[in-house]
Order: structure tokens, then C-alpha cells, then sequence
């Protein structure tokens, strides 16, 4: 049954990869688990692999990459879950394509990012050795539901399972405190940042309440949304300490990546690497698509920025302010990979953007409902003088934007997921699956 | 004359879902544009009473179960009767979603257990279990009905003078947003409806009611925000607001709305409806 599913499974992919289908990724698995409910387990229990899983709103893509990156420079063979395919049929499907005919997994690591509410049935399925927990935001709550919610079932989940590794955000407090419940786990370790930050949460924040007893956690340093250097004043629980606040290099810009990197660092050391190493692999790190992926197309330079939720959303324009950024491109659309309610737009600072953008393009299905925020943002009213402009055609949304980038800037393009993978097929004109 | 509102914004940091904020930065620029002062006052836990009464309009959106519990604890030092006294005088007020629930008198969630509301909006809210789909997605609402509120509402002495007049809401009574809730609201008899759903679900998905009406407070399942693609809505309550603080009906300037008739079209021929 399990080598039925891995053969089936690896033709499936071929074919939809032939006839560029689409969707390739997850179809294999799909088929793999039909066949065999545990496909996954009775392929992993045979092998020496050992598994790594990554859970968090935002930033599982870049961790994971960032751990596969300092791995393979290390010499160590890898597999992982590409294109954000994080649920069980998308883990199944990395696993019919990245093990042989006979079913054998050769890889020294498996590196599975998990989706926030596959995280208890993937548990279910395999023994992971190492978890590294980034953070929980907001969402999408008709997906999600709450974040406390989502806290409570992993903590729940991680309960029978004391032998794991963890990695947890100590700045974030639901996450901490998932650590801080879990008393027979006998390795949790913790990042975080230590440094200067804001004395308060901004708007977008979520979990400024004591995750234990619901009074509001004071902060002496706040470095963005809920996350920061947290206590209670009525029941005492406070941020854990931290195993790391630092690192020589860091390959990406942005707090958020700053926690993605501290993250994945830590899990490095754990794993026995030395700090050199680490910074050697880090070196050569590439980006995920989207995720500050740089690109070159009709001799100007351009820079993505996927953008899914106010928290993400927020940490970009802070990030791209600090680059300099004048030229940018917004891009919404609705569709189910998107979020189909776009009303999140509203708990994002483009008071912010208005400010230092000098030309905003808005683009995507949802055009409008962007204008009519950007319109708010404005302190003074002047339809006439609108400092962005509603392209609803893609290609000449794209083609304006250049226009108005000169030779030596960089255009930034802050898409939501399927206006990026249509942009970017606009840009390097190949399909990406 | 210089008016001045103030924009009452209840626990912006416990209930406060799917961008509800937007509906008080959009008053607030409504407001300012047109040369009305509006301070948005941001009221939470531990705030003072004295800070309540002195809103002209009350914003309240929507929140996940446990800020619920904390912000139901605060009101219970004394805010509730507030509210209460502020709701029955008149005071505008936009209470979204969750909000809307916990103004009615109790929710019932899937395993029987009571969550009792403040009683002030009779109206009750059932949760029918897993077994039952959330109800999500974009919705489309007639609210004529509080057309004919406004009318009552207008002070006899002045209804007649000439430069009174009642804004209708243009085709703005067609109301546009988005809901996503598991709860199913049944109103009492005490309170209207506040609109008709034309597309989507509203208030229990089965009696073509959305939100509930009383004096001048509106609840509802619209978020979006609700006011960021039915500017009419936005209007008709800085206009009440100004209505209650002043006892005087203003016209307020037109402003350019191009951009809101072009979201909402997008969404109406999406419905395969013409507005």
C-alpha cells in the first residue's frame, strides 16, 4: 500500500507537471493518503530522518528555508514541504516526491512548516524531534478561529509529547506561556529580542492580556504587535529567559525576520552546529518566493513583499521605510487563498505609507476597497490629488509602476498571495506551482 | 457654528475584529473634511465613567470569546447602566458582530451553556453547534427601514423650518459589507430590524432580518467596515450626533464618493445584483 501510493503519487505529479496543470504540489499526497489514511507515519517510522516542524501565523516559510539553507550548507541532506503546501496532504505529497521508488527517505532532516490547525493531526501522524513555535496573530478567524484557542489545542497536543525539543518565542505570550504550562518537557528552550523598542502595543496587537489570568501585561519594551519584554502584574507570569537575543548575521531585513533568524539559529545550535557554521549558511541564503524576493525585469529592479495579515502587513511598511522605498505597488485580491474578506486593511498603519511613498499603484480584484482605505489615510481631502492611482488591469498596474521607478531605485511590490503569483508570472513569465 | 463630536470607541484594544477601527477613522475624516471637529476617545478597562458619558456616538466592534469575558467583567463596575442611559437618550452608536450579541440579552453556545448579554437590544443569540456551517461572506442589505427612524426622530419645532431637511440615504440604503459569525441572532419585539438581507444571511440565515434597530443604536453582522463602502450610513450618524448634542439637523457638504460606488459595484455584479 505505501509503495501503491508513492508510485501513483510520483506519476500524478509528473503528469500535472507535463501538462502544467498546476497545483502539483499537493495532488501526490492527496492521492498517497486516499490510499493510505497513514501514508505518512508508516513511511516515517522506518527511517532515520528527523523531523523538524515550524508553526506560527507569520514567517513558517522563511524559517523553514532558512534551517534547509544553513542544513545543506552543512552538508546535511534535507527534504521539506515547499510552496507553502502545510497541510497533511501537502507533508504527504513532499514525502512521495522527495522519497524513492522503494519507499525509502534518505534525507538527514525533515523540515515540515505545519498550518496552524493542522498542527494537532500532523502530531498525530509522525515524531517530530525538534518544534519551533514563531508566533501567533490574527488571521484569518473564518479559518483559524481564535488565537487562544489555537494556543490551548497546542499546548493540549504538545502535552503527550514530552520528549519533543522546543523552540518558543518567549516575546510573544501566548507562545511562552504554551512553554511555561508544558512542566515535563525537559528541553524548552526560548528566543527573543532584547534591545529597545516601543513602550506600548500598537493597534494591530492581539494579545496584550495575560494569556493565565486576562490582566492586561505591562511592557518594557514592545518591538512590534503583542510581541516584546512582557510581565502581569497580578499573577506574576513573565517572559521566560531566552537562550538568544542576538546573532552576527542577518540575512533578511525586518524585526519579523529578525525573530525568523533567531529562530532558526537556535534550532541550528540544538542540532550541534557551531555559531560559525551557522553564520556560514546564512550567507548563502536565498529567499522564498514573495518573501523579499528580489527580481530584475525590464532593467529595473524589483522587490516582493507578500503581504496576509495587518500584523505582516505593518512589519513591511516599517521595513520598507527604512529602505528608502518612494515607488509602490499594492496589490488585493480576495480569492480563498487570499482571505475572502478583506476588511483586515483596516488594521494596517497607511497613515504610515502615506507619509514617505511618493507614487502608490493599486491593483486587484479588491482595487477599490484599497483606494477607499488609502483615501482615509490622507489628512487632507483632494480626490483630484490623490497620491495613488487604481490600475485594474495587472499588466498595466505593473507597467505604470515601472514607468514611475526610476533606473536606480527599486519598485516594491506588496501583493497578497495569488495577486503575487500572478504578478511574479508577469515578471519572470513562468508559472510558479 | 464650530461642532465638536466626540467618538466614544468602546475596548479598541479587546474588541476590535476585521478592521472595526476603520469605522471610526472614516467618522472622523467624514467629520473633518467638512469642518466638524471629531476626537476619537479610546475606552477601555479601568477608564473613568465620567469618559463614557461624554461621547456623542459609541463604536463597539466584534471580539474572540476570551476578551469578551474581560471586557464583560469591566462594564460590570458600573459601565452598563452607562451605556444603558446612553443608548436610551439617543447617543448614535454602531455595535458590530460580537458586540451586537452581547448588547442582546443572552448567547447560547453549542453545549447549552448561558453567556448572559446586557439586556439593552431584545434580541437573543444560539449557537447551533460544529454540525452547523459559520455564516460567511458578502452581504447585501436594504436599510430603508431607518429612513423612517430618522424622520421620528426629528425635533418637532425644527422639522418644519426650511433649512431641515432629512437626508435619505440615497442608494445607500442598500447596504454593503461582509459577516462571518456562528451565532444565529432572533430578534424580540422590542427592537426592529435594521435592514433586509437581499444577499446573504443576516441575523439567523432563515428570516430575511439582519441587525436590530433601537432609538439610535444600530447592531449588526455588516463588517467590512461597515461604514467604508456605505458612506451614506457614515453620514446619517455624524448627522444624529449632531442631531442629539446640538438638537439641530445640519446638511453636511457632499463629499466625492467615487471610489465607494466603484467597490460597490464590484460587489454587486459579483452578486449578480444591480444597484
Amino acid at each position: 500500500m505505501k509503495l501503491l501510493s508513492i508510485w501513483l503519487g510520483k506519476s500524478i505529479s509528473l503528469i500535472s507537471r507535463v501538462l502544467n496543470l498546476g497545483n502539483g504540489s499537493t495532488w501526490p499526497g492527496h492521492l498517497a493518503l486516499k490510499i493510505n489514511k497513514h501514508f505518512i507515519s508508516s513511511l516515517l517510522k522506518n527511517s532515520k530522518t528527523q523531523i523538524i516542524l515550524i508553526a506560527g501565523t507569520n514567517g513558517k516559510t522563511t524559517t523553514s528555508l532558512l534551517i534547509k539553507t544553513i542544513l545543506e550548507h552543512n552538508k546535511k541532506s534535507t527534504i521539506h514541504n515547499s510552496s507553502g503546501a502545510n497541510l497533511l496532504n501537502g507533508i504527504a505529497s513532499s514525502l512521495v516526491l522527495q522519497s524513492s521508488l522503494k519507499g525509502k527517505l534518505k534525507a538527514d532532516y525533515a523540515i515540515f512548516e505545519v498550518d496552524e490547525n493542522a498542527f494537532s493531526k500532523v502530531l498525530l501522524e509522525m515524531d517530530p524531534q525538534y518544534i519551533v513555535l514563531l508566533n501567533l496573530f490574527r488571521d484569518q478567524l473564518d479559518r483559524y478561529g481564535e488565537v487562544a484557542n489555537v494556543a490551548k489545542k497546542w499546548a493540549t497536543a504538545l502535552q503527550e509529547e514530552p520528549t519533543i525539543n522546543l523552540i518558543l518565542n518567549a516575546d510573544d505570550p501566548q507562545i511562552a506561556y504554551i512553554g511555561q504550562q508544558l512542566f515535563n518537557h525537559k528541553k524548552t528552550e526560548y528566543f527573543g529580542l532584547q534591545q529597545k523598542g516601543l513602550d506600548q502595543p500598537e493597534h494591530a496587537a492581539d494579545s496584550t492580556y495575560c494569556p493565565r489570568c486576562g490582566t492586561k501585561l505591562s511592557y518594557k519594551n514592545v518591538y512590534y504587535s503583542h510581541l516584546g519584554n512582557w510581565e502581569c502584574s497580578h499573577c506574576g507570569l513573565k517572559q521566560p529567559q531566552t537562550a538568544i537575543e542576538r546573532f552576527t548575521y542577518m540575512p533578511l531585513e525586518g524585526l519579523y525576520n529578525t525573530y525568523n533568524t533567531l529562530a532558526a539559529v537556535l534550532l541550528c545550535k540544538s542540532l550541534g552546529l557551531s555559531e560559525k557554521q551557522i553564520e556560514e549558511g546564512l550567507q548563502a541564503f536565498k529567499p522564498a518566493f514573495g518573501r523579499q524576493e528580489k527580481l530584475n525585469y525590464l532593467g529595473k529592479q524589483l522587490e516582493f513583499f507578500l503581504v496576509k495579515n495587518p500584523t505582516g502587513f505593518n512589519q513591511t511598511i516599517q521595513t520598507i521605510k527604512h529602505l528608502k522605498a518612494r515607488t509602490i505597488l499594492l496589490a488585493l485580491n480576495d480569492r480563498y487563498a487570499d482571505g475572502t474578506d478583506v476588511s483586515w486593511i483596516w488594521d494596517v498603519d497607511f497613515e504610515k505609507l502615506a507619509d514617505f511613498a511618493d507614487n502608490i499603484i493599486i491593483t486587484g480584484d479588491r482595487a477599490y476597497d484599497m483606494g477607499i482605505r488609502l483615501k482615509y489615510s490622507q489628512k487632507e481631502f483632494k480626490i483630484k490629488n490623490l497620491k495613488f492611482k487604481i490600475e485594474l488591469d495587472l499588466n498595466s498596474a505593473v507597467q505604470t509602476a515601472l514607468e514611475l521607478t526610476s533606473p536606480t531605485e527599486t519598485l516594491y511590490i506588496l501583493p497578497t498571495y495569488t495577486a503575487m503569483l500572478d504578478i511574479r508570472k508577469i515578471v519572470s513569465g513562468k508559472k510558479i506551482l | 457654528m464650530n461642532y465638536k463630536l466626540t467618538l466614544g470607541w468602546l475596548y479598541p484594544d479587546l474588541m476590535s475584529t476585521y478592521g472595526d477601527r476603520g469605522n471610526i477613522i472614516i467618522l472622523q475624516k467624514r467629520c473633518e473634511w467638512r469642518g466638524i471637529k471629531a476626537e476619537i476617545d479610546p475606552i477601555t478597562v479601568g477608564a473613568n465613567d465620567q469618559q463614557l458619558k461624554n461621547v456623542d456616538f459609541i463604536l463597539m466592534g466584534g471580539a474572540e470569546d476570551r476578551q469578551q469575558e474581560i471586557v464583560g467583567k469591566d462594564l460590570e463596575t458600573g459601565k452598563d447602566k452607562i451605556l444603558h442611559e446612553l443608548i436610551e437618550k439617543g447617543i448614535p452608536g454602531l455595535y458590530i458582530c460580537g458586540a451586537y450579541q452581547f448588547l442582546g440579552k443572552y448567547y447560547k453556545e453549542a453545549d447549552g451553556t448561558i453567556i448572559n448579554g446586557l439586556g439593552i437590544f431584545d434580541v437573543y443569540t444560539e449557537n447551533p453547534g460544529p454540525n452547523h456551517p459559520r455564516l460567511i461572506g458578502n452581504m447585501v442589505v436594504d436599510s430603508s427601514v431607518i429612513v423612517s427612524e430618522a424622520e421620528q426622530s426629528i425635533p418637532q419645532e425644527t422639522a418644519s423650518s426650511s433649512i431641515v431637511k432629512v437626508r435619505t440615504l440615497r442608494n445607500d440604503e442598500i447596504l454593503l459589507g461582509f459577516e462571518n459569525h456562528g451565532g444565529r441572532t432572533y430578534l424580540g419585539k422590542e427592537v426592529k430590524p435594521f435592514a433586509k438581507v437581499i444577499k446573504g444571511f443576516g441575523n439567523n440565515g432563515q428570516d430575511g432580518t439582519e441587525g436590530a434597530i433601537y432609538k439610535n443604536s444600530i447592531g449588526t453582522y455588516l463588517h467590512g467596515p461597515i461604514l467604508a463602502k456605505n458612506p451614506g450610513l457614515a453620514d446619517y450618524l455624524i448627522q444624529t450626533a449632531i442631531n442629539i448634542k446640538y438638537n439641530k439637523y445640519i446638511n453636511l457638504d457632499p463629499l466625492d464618493d467615487s471610489l465607494e460606488e466603484e467597490a460597490r459595484n464590484v460587489i454587486a455584479s459579483r452578486l449578480k445584483l444591480q444597484l
